[in-house]
């Protein structure tokens, strides 16, 4: 059974990242995750074209519960629940294959800033799906990035990959979002800058770290033939997904420090390039789940876009900025765009298969490959023309 | 700030005792004989319920290391160390290297566990590199 272009987003919206980050800041809070939720579902809607009542399926993100929010929007689907982000895309691809929705909306909402969620320490978010997230706190070792700096100082051994290599991805990503004027950090930095910032958990430093801020997404995926009739803008189709989960082993970082995840990436790789029919030499810009900065060259390797032991190289010479061969996270990704768990990198996708990127827009943009690994869970998305 | 806090299953309760008396044990399959870690009620290799808890040599090698500089926990404070070590029964566990730092590459070094009292009188191991 293929999933290829059974289904295509017809609208994508978000909240206002730099003006809430700013009254954050200043103390003020308007919304909680709901709110952000709303006014995120509401910009898509506007975006598409369609009426609330199009809507037949609902699907939330994790941190929002699925019944409000579906009363809240005043939303009773035939096909409904709570998902992260890209299984939020797989999901409704699913529903509509199988005619149980023909038009999906995607909501996620996030207080995280406002609300002081702690990714580190004994409040760590996750622990009750990631044991690995909370399980070696007697030794002191807690917080995600901690995971990602354990995994990435094993790689450098490995691979030889040197932190100024690495401080490629802040940088590239940072003009990204320099180019992008709803991007949270817009000042452009080098590598100097990047090696200048201190340690969090060595060897990663400040900069490999994503932001925190409040806010929204929202998409709106249609049946593929309803897509043309129904929205106002051009459907950008899904063109193929793929997932593999590496549970085996998880709490005890096997999968992350024996083979850096490569097994779940490479078997998820040849899931979404056989159902899209093209490969990596046809991707024109890559979007990638970087909570960490080290996430890209994991993704990099793993997803056939360069040799194995290859990701510093490549990133140091053929570039992954809009200069470079491979634009990877063209609005600055979690690193400099915002954080919103995935969810801003699939509306990224669709605007520039659009081609509505302005500025950072890359040049006759036909597909577009998201990939995540979230403690060993690859997944992937491929949006296109 | 709140203190480190160890999970505590049913599963890992035995363990936590092992290690207060100063002889850490995990669980071996008495199916396959694969040794569990983090404990728990079921062999991943076999699916077999039943295992018996047997003393660890005591013998690792280091997988990888990092250095905490930010401050999550009251009783850490930074800078400090965490290590991940493959035990030689198989499993990995991550624990904080004490004494003497090895000279050059961390990664590879052969290390022993050893067992250190905490603030609120429990013990808990760690590792120092084998002589």
């Amino acid at each position: 059974m293929s999933l290829s272009k059974v289904a295509a987003v017809i609208g994508v919206g978000q909240t206002d990242y730099v003006g809430d980050y700013a009254r954050v800041r200043a103390g003020q809070k308007l919304h909680d995750s709901y709110g952000y939720a709303a006014l995120a579902f509401n910009d898509a809607l506007a975006d598409a074209g369609i009426a609330r009542d199009a809507i037949d399926g609902l699907i939330v993100g994790p941190t929002v519960a699925y019944e409000r929010v579906g009363e809240l929007l005043g939303i009773n689907p035939t096909w409904g629940g709570q998902r992260d982000a890209m299984l939020a895309v797989i999901e409704a691809c699913m529903a509509i294959h199988s005619g149980l929705a023909t038009t999906v909306a995607c909501i996620y909402g996030n207080d995280q800033r406002s609300a002081a969620v702690q990714y580190g320490g004994p409040q760590a978010m996750g622990g009750d799906l990631f044991l690995s997230y909370v399980y070696h706190s007697p030794w002191g070792y807690t917080s995600q990035g901690a995971l990602y700096a354990m995994m990435f100082r094993r790689f450098q051994e490995m691979t030889g990959i040197t932190e100024a290599q690495l401080g490629e991805v802040a940088v590239a990503q940072r003009l990204h979002a320099s180019l992008t004027p709803h991007a949270l950090m817009r000042q452009t930095i080098t590598i100097e800058d990047y090696l200048a910032s201190r340690y969090i958990c060595e060897p990663l430093h400040l900069l490999d770290y994503c932001l925190i801020n409040d806010g929204g997404v929202a998409f709106i995926i249609s049946e593929a033939g309803l897509a043309k009739k129904i929205g106002k803008k051009t459907p950008v189709p899904i063109h193929g997904v793929g997932r593999y989960d590496l549970n085996r082993g998880a709490t005890s970082l096997e999968p992350r420090l024996l083979d850096f995840y490569r097994p779940a990436q490479e078997k998820c790789a040849a899931q979404v390039y056989d159902m899209a029919g093209i490969g990596p030499k046809d991707m024109d810009a890559v979007q990638v789940y970087d909570s960490f900065s080290c996430h890209v060259p994991f993704a990099l390797e793993g997803y056939g876009y360069c040799r194995s032991g290859d990701a510093g190289r490549f990133m140091q010479e053929d570039g992954i900025s809009l200069n470079g061969k491979l634009p990877v996270n063209t609005a600055g990704g979690h690193l400099s765009e915002t954080y919103m768990q995935g969810w801003a990198h699939q509306v990224e996708a669709v605007r520039q298969v659009r081609g509505e990127c302005g500025a950072r827009q890359v040049p006759d943009c036909r597909f577009v490959h998201y990939n995540s690994d979230v403690a060993g869970k690859a997944v992937s998305v491929i949006y296109g023309k | 700030m709140a203190r480190s806090r160890a999970v505590m299953s049913i599963y890992d309760q035995p363990m936590w005792k092992s290690i207060d008396a100063g002889k850490w044990q995990l669980q071996q399959c008495d199916g396959c004989g694969a040794y569990r870690y983090p404990p728990g009620p079921v062999c991943d290799k076999c699916l077999s319920m039943d295992s018996t808890w047997r003393d660890l040599s005591g013998r690792g090698k280091v997988l990888s290391w990092v250095v905490f500089h930010r401050k999550y926990l009251s009783d850490y404070e930074p800078p400090y160390n965490a290590v991940a070590v493959q035990l030689a029964e198989g499993p990995i566990v991550v624990t904080n290297l004490i004494g003497p730092e090895p000279e050059g590459g961390w990664i590879g070094r052969d290390v022993e566990i050893c067992y250190e009292p905490d603030a609120e009188g429990h013990t808990i191991p760690r590792v120092k590199l084998a002589n």
